[in-house]
């Protein structure tokens, strides 16, 4: 867009004034000869030819008008224009760089990709062995409660088959001596029993 | 169920009336024959104490009561002051804390002996005269036969229990295995 800068379009526009007196001229010498050469049927008249002139200079100073309106927005639209032009092109090769760099860490991540999967699956196995060993510790822990709690309750019902048992053992000894006793106590056992028993008390007192 | 409190302040009242009119022996006969009497027919007491039978009948079967066991006119007023006060039905818990009462006047106290057997008259004797070492007082021995105590005596004098029977013996040394390790 170089050739819509100011000097240049002045330039054109100063060529076209120029063309236009010149086209004006040569043709206000031809009116005049053809004038000279006893007014034959093919030339303008004066009034013509100034109106033709009025009217290229009226046209150029148009021209002039819409180029000194126009010049300094015309010009800074195509500046912008330009200017956004250009950014558009640095934000483009901004994102095919970083489009490119994105590209290359894809590129050396797949090549890496067997051993980041071979890490993961490391790390997994490792995971789960200590996740195994814990859960061992874990069960061998609640053996050894379940297993002290057993020896707990046998200990107790041992202790408790015993009592029964003495229980029992006192018992029925005591009804073998109550009979035995009853069997063989005679009068005389009983005086002494009771002889015996006041003279405790008397001691005793 | 006893009602001590109530028995101790009549048994109370007819002690000093008695020690005044030197016939406590006499009452303690009399309350002992009637609670007797209350306890071992039981029909009797109901007839003093039910308040369905009119209060002159209650009177009238307490009048012939104290005909039959003969007692002293001022027995007989407080016996039927009992019924008027529908209090007769303890009556024997009077007779019981008035005996205790004239025990204590004369130094002497009741006591029962419990034996598997009968004992002689030389071993009451000496039984008695051992729980009167030990009370300090005169004992009034009664005899009671027991099978299940299978030997020896036990003995309970006031608060104080002598218990050498076999039974107990036997049911400590029970005891003592059960309790041994």
């Amino acid at each position: 867009m170089k050739f819509l800068n100011g000097k240049k379009l002045g330039g054109v526009f100063m060529a076209a004034v120029m063309v236009c007196g010149f086209a004006a001229l040569a043709f206000g010498s031809g009116g005049e000869g053809s004038a000279a050469g006893g007014h034959g049927e093919g030339s303008f008249p004066q009034a013509k030819v100034m109106d033709l002139l009025w009217r290229a200079l009226n046209f150029a100073g148009l021209v002039i008008i819409l180029v000194w309106a126009l010049k300094k927005p015309l010009s800074n639209a195509l500046s912008g224009r330009r200017q956004g032009i250009i950014e558009k092109f640095e934000d483009l090769e901004s994102r095919k760089a970083d489009a490119e760099r994105i590209y290359k860490e894809y590129e050396a991540k797949l090549a890496g990709i067997d051993a980041e999967v071979d890490a993961i699956v490391s790390a997994a196995v490792a995971q789960g062995q200590v996740e195994k060993d814990r859960i061992i510790a874990d069960a061998q822990r609640a053996a050894g409660d379940i297993k002290r709690q057993a020896e707990m309750a046998i200990q107790h019902e041992f202790a408790e088959a015993r009592l029964r048992l003495r229980s029992e053992i006192a018992e029925e000894a005591v009804l073998m001596a109550e009979s035995i006793i009853k069997q063989n106590l005679q009068a005389t056992d009983q005086s002494r029993l009771v002889e015996d028993y006041l003279e405790k008390v008397g001691a005793i007192q | 169920m006893k009602n001590t409190v109530l028995a101790k302040r009549y048994a109370k009242a007819l002690f000093a009336v008695g020690k005044e009119e030197n016939a406590l022996e006499e009452y303690s006969r009399s309350l002992t024959e009637l609670a007797g009497l209350s306890v071992e027919i039981p029909e009797l007491l109901d007839g003093l104490t039910n308040p369905q039978y009119p209060q002159d009948v209650r009177e009238k079967v307490m009048v012939y009561l104290v005909g039959v066991i003969q007692a002293p006119q001022l027995m007989v007023n407080f016996l039927n002051l009992l019924v008027l006060k529908r209090r007769a039905n303890v009556l024997s818990d009077i007779a019981e804390v008035f005996q205790q009462m004239v025990d204590a006047e004369n130094n002497r106290c009741q006591g029962i002996v419990v034996s598997a057997t009968e004992l002689g008259a030389e071993l009451n004797e000496k039984i008695k005269a051992t729980l009167e070492k030990l009370t300090g007082k005169q004992v009034i021995m009664q005899n009671q036969v027991d099978p299940s105590i299978i030997g020896g005596i036990v003995a309970k004098v006031g608060d104080l229990v002598l218990d050498g029977s076999i039974k107990t013996q036997l049911t400590g040394l029970k005891e003592s295995i059960k309790g041994s390790e």
